[in-house]
């Protein structure tokens, strides 16, 4: 709900005062906490102590498990997307 | 933006097994909350500065249902073909399906429920889940339709990979993405413990 809060006042930020020029840094600050964010997710995973054991155990398992609901959901939404959301 | 978050992955990997202490592994947990919080206000001050996405979004009505419902049906019946091919019980391998990318609740929930084992394949799957849909989605934006971009996603759309829906579909889009992250996520434990009863 925080996290909802928070972006709930960015949209308010942006809707009615944020300065326009300063979108293109706005965008840069994006990408700089999204590298961050991907690299914090990085150390939480290779700082499990079983981490590579993992890996080799169950690393193909996970992988059909990550992958077939991506493309069932991908051709899925597309369909229906397709379907009923034409513009 | 991929090679970016790529590299960044790979980094943090390798810092997390082989040159972080374990304070510094907990640092790095607080540190994604307060960038993860940074990031959500950048991404709201985008949304708001464009005008027109609350009107479009209002002429979507009940269609907006159509992503999370779609989500949800495909990564279920995915959740049955996976177990199919890799030899595991439904009431296991449609669980592990169902965290829909939120790999800290599903891991837990299912360590919990079904032991060990299926508890690290569902923290795994869903990880990956979330990593493919850093890769995939501006793929899927380019080659399919930008609604679809929010479908790799799942419950993660509302959070962690916001930024790059933000990047490569719209703010109505991301408008979308975000009501379907707060549905899908309202869901993952209910259809994790829901499945693991109900099935063989």
């Amino acid at each position: 709900m925080l996290i909802l809060a928070i972006m709930a006042a960015g949209i308010l930020l942006g809707f009615t005062c944020f300065p326009i020029r300063l979108a293109k840094w706005n965008a840069k600050l994006q990408l700089v906490c999204t590298a961050v964010l991907i690299f914090c997710m990085g150390v939480s995973l290779g700082g499990r102590p079983n981490f590579f054991q993992e890996l080799a155990e169950l690393g193909i398992d996970s992988l059909v498990f990550s992958v077939v609901p991506i493309v069932c959901s991908v051709f899925l939404v597309y369909a229906l997307t397709k379907k009923f959301m034409k513009k | 933006m991929v090679l970016v978050a790529v590299i960044s992955l790979i980094l943090g990997v390798v810092c997390g097994q082989f040159f972080f202490t374990e304070q510094m592994i907990q640092a790095c947990s607080s540190l994604a909350d307060g960038t993860l919080y940074l990031l959500m206000f950048a991404v709201g001050i985008s949304v708001g500065l464009n005008k027109q996405v609350f009107r479009r979004l209002r002429e979507y009505h009940i269609k907006i249902l159509i992503i999370p419902i779609g989500i949800v049906a495909a990564t279920i019946a995915g959740g049955f073909l996976a177990s199919l091919l890799c030899g595991l019980p439904f009431r296991e391998g449609v669980p592990v399906a169902c965290g829909l990318g939120w790999y800290s609740l599903s891991g837990v929930l299912l360590t919990n429920l079904a032991g060990a084992k299926v508890g690290a394949l569902a923290f795994l799957s869903n990880l990956m889940r979330e990593i493919l849909s850093f890769l995939s989605i501006p793929f899927v934006a380019k080659h399919f339709n930008h609604y679809t971009a929010i479908a790799p996603a799942a419950a993660t759309s509302e959070d962690t990979t916001l930024p790059m829906l933000m990047k490569y579909t719209s703010e109505e889009v991301v408008l979308m993405a975000v009501f379907n992250g707060v549905l899908c996520s309202a869901l993952v434990p209910v259809l994790i413990r829901f499945f693991f009863e109900v099935l063989p």
